[in-house]
């Protein structure tokens, strides 16, 4: 028998780590490279009146790399100019992520905050004219719409995801590789093509105009991808021991499945759910070739023209009028208001699945 | 064989579901495992269908690499060349914008953040990954294009002698590069979480052993980290590369939509995106032009489930731990 050296942090004393200690001098001329670069920006900036963006590209960075790179000279000696490149390039970068994140995030709840009120929320877009200024008319039945189409996707996906996780988790199937990729695949679906593809199956060759639930229909293979995926993850994390146990005590699958793994899963389920419905509710091209629009709150799935939030944001957008403009505006902080609310349950969800699983 | 008769073979353990609510369990699992082979199968029928008359009359070279697109001519002529290059175009100028800034998260998550920042950031990321495309589209056709339009300036006046950055009508406008940055934004998050997975799933004892030896962070990074995870980093890259060739809304917006073929010069006002073109051209085509419309999107389809299987496929080989 071969020996086996123990490498667990455990046995494997903190001090063992030499390359993680921090010299107070690095530490010094770390804080000295980071913050003497951007004040002489802010001078530059503050003092000389220069452009912002200039200033960034021509002052900021030159500075900043020259800084960073006296500092790796100083601690690593030469090869110590590329550590501190690598340093800067990877924090300028994560930050102009941010800048780019911060910016949607701002003009969304900034401008639509000023479209926003009770009229706007509850009201439908009956007799409004793309000119008409805001007091009257909203996305009432748009969001009545979305929530109506997405609804029924809902109903038809989660099932259909749910039996296709546990195709790939709890059987012996033997195309387990083919669905995963396929899944992979339609994932990667343009959600335009699932448009084309409904209108083409059910509005072009006649069995129905455009309608609420050929929207549903198109939606589900934007959806299915992702609750099936996260669904097959939090499946996963499912102990084999109790799937095991339930069986060693004569239970037959689908009993073991339903009352020992399903309910351990429960709150991944949820997320599973709370994402895919996240991944729809925004998506505007197929809605647009199988549903259409409409001004008038329409609470049958089953027939007419539905509006919903992204088919109103995609007209109002089109017209190109301030008002409308403003109404866009507001209907996009709507529909971000329902991502961040879902996101925030998902997010919830899968925690109180940690901790209990602690 | 015979020689070894004796030997007793092991026992496979697997058993056969026998009970009938059993079968009925496995088999709806199987039923719903199948439906999505039968929903591609049945996209493709339909989409193959209704474009055949389309594609019978233009023929499916022409109308794939052809460029001009004229349904008030006689005959109609729909060719997607133009849309299908600028497609290309600008998926490519986001793969190349959005790559350093998803791998310098990655890295900066796994790597350099403290435990609490790191979690902070893998959230907002995810947030990012949850924006609709439309509301990027709104924020793009009305924030972001004025300030890239900018940017596109400054790069012509300082660069403007490289002809990919040159611009003679002097419209930054609405142009390729904008459009690229936009689906930048989009698919960031996207090669981010999939190089976070990719990162944080490494052996970290040869991470270790590469500084004990006397590596820096950088010479860990290029000679340990990305060689290690470049599979995953590829296929990241090309799922990206999948999502980007199918944006529809957020591209509409911010570009103006061309049959003019705009080869390179992505500082000019005009490009193409398969996607957006369908979604513009929808609402007033005649019954030909939607044929035309469904062909051109089996093209973005087939196109798309080509790169998005080979990224899936270098993926799953990256991650060899996960069965």
């Amino acid at each position: 028998m071969e020996k086996v050296i123990d490498l667990t942090p455990v046995a494997r004393p903190k001090t063992a780590q030499p390359w993680s200690k921090k010299s107070p001098k690095f530490l010094i001329s770390a804080a000295a490279a980071s913050i003497i670069p951007a004040a002489i920006t802010l001078a530059f900036v503050g003092l000389a009146g220069m452009d912002f963006m200039a200033a960034l590209i021509i002052v900021f960075l030159p500075i900043q790399v020259i800084a960073a790179a006296l500092v790796g000279i100083s601690i690593y000696g030469r090869r110590g100019i590329l550590e501190s490149l690598l340093v800067v390039a990877t924090i300028f970068f994560s930050s102009f992520v941010f800048v780019l994140l911060g910016s949607v995030l701002w003009s969304v709840i900034s401008n639509g905050a000023a479209a926003i009120s009770p009229s706007f929320i509850f009201q439908n877009n009956y007799y409004i004219q793309p000119t008409t200024d805001l007091g009257y008319g909203g996305v009432g039945h748009a969001i009545v719409g979305s929530l109506l189409i997405v609804g029924l996707s809902t109903i038809i996906t989660v099932p259909l995801g749910l039996a296709t996780a546990v195709y790939l988790t709890e059987t012996q199937g033997k195309s387990k590789g083919i669905i995963r990729t396929l899944l992979q695949a339609m994932a990667g679906l343009p959600s335009v093509v699932s448009g084309l593809f409904i209108y083409a199956m059910f509005i072009a060759s006649g069995i129905t105009t455009y309608a609420g639930w050929t929207g549903s229909l198109a939606l589900i293979p934007l959806m299915l991808p992702t609750v099936a995926r996260v669904t097959e993850e939090s499946l996963r994390l499912v102990p084999a021991e109790l799937r095991n146990g339930a069986l060693a005590l004569g239970a037959p699958a689908w009993r073991a499945f339903a009352q020992v793994t399903l309910p351990a899963a429960k709150s991944g389920i949820m997320t599973a759910v709370l994402l895919g419905v996240a991944r729809v509710i925004g998506e505007t091209a197929p809605l647009v070739l199988t549903t259409f629009a409409a001004d008038r709150t329409n609470l049958n799935v089953f027939s007419g023209q539905m509006g919903s939030l992204p088919t109103y944001l995609f007209g109002y957008i089109a017209f190109g009028f301030d008002a409308s403009i403003k109404r866009a505006w507001g209907a996009a902080l709507v529909i971000l208001i329902i991502v961040a609310i879902l996101f925030i349950s998902a997010r919830l969800a899968s925690r109180t699945r940690t901790k209990a699983r602690k | 064989m015979n020689a070894d008769s004796t030997k007793v073979e092991r026992r496979k353990l697997a058993s056969k579901p026998f009970a009938k609510s059993d079968r009925i369990f496995f088999g709806v699992a199987r039923v719903a495992a199948y439906s999505s082979f039968v929903i591609i199968a049945l996209i493709l029928i339909y989409l193959v269908g209704r474009s055949l008359p389309a594609l019978q009359k233009q023929g499916l070279i022409n109308f794939t690499f052809g460029s001009t697109w004229n349904s008030a001519a006689t005959p109609e002529t729909f060719q997607l060349g133009p849309m299908l290059w600028g497609s290309i175009l600008i998926s490519i100028i986001g793969v190349v914008i959005a790559v350093p800034l998803a791998i310098s998260i990655a890295y900066f998550i796994e790597f350099m953040a403290p435990k609490a920042i790191a979690k902070a950031v893998t959230t907002i990321v995810d947030l990012l990954a949850a924006i609709p495309s439309i509301v990027l589209g709104l924020w793009g056709a009305f924030v972001f294009s004025p300030i890239a339009a900018g940017w596109a300036k400054m790069l012509n006046h300082s660069l403007g002698w490289i002809p990919i950055f040159s611009n003679p009508e002097q419209n930054f406008l609405r142009s390729p590069f904008i459009a690229g940055i936009v689906v930048a934004v989009m698919i960031v998050p996207i090669i981010a979480s999939i190089t976070r997975e990719i990162f944080s799933q490494m052996d970290r004892d040869i991470i270790n052993a590469s500084l004990a030896l006397g590596g820096n962070r950088e010479s860990t990074f290029r000679k340990v980290i990305l060689p290690t995870a470049s599979g995953g980093v590829i296929g990241g890259v090309l799922l990206g590369l999948g999502r980007a060739l199918g944006e529809t809304v957020a591209v509409l917006y911010v570009l103006n939509i061309s049959f003019n073929i705009n080869w390179t010069d992505i500082l000019q006002a005009r490009g193409g995106s398969v996607a957006s073109m369908i979604i513009s051209k929808f609402g007033e085509a005649n019954p030909s032009e939607v044929s035309a419309l469904m062909a051109a999107g089996l093209v973005l389809f087939v196109f798309t489930l080509i790169i998005n299987s080979i990224a899936s496929y270098i993926v799953a080989k990256a991650q060899p731990w996960r069965k």
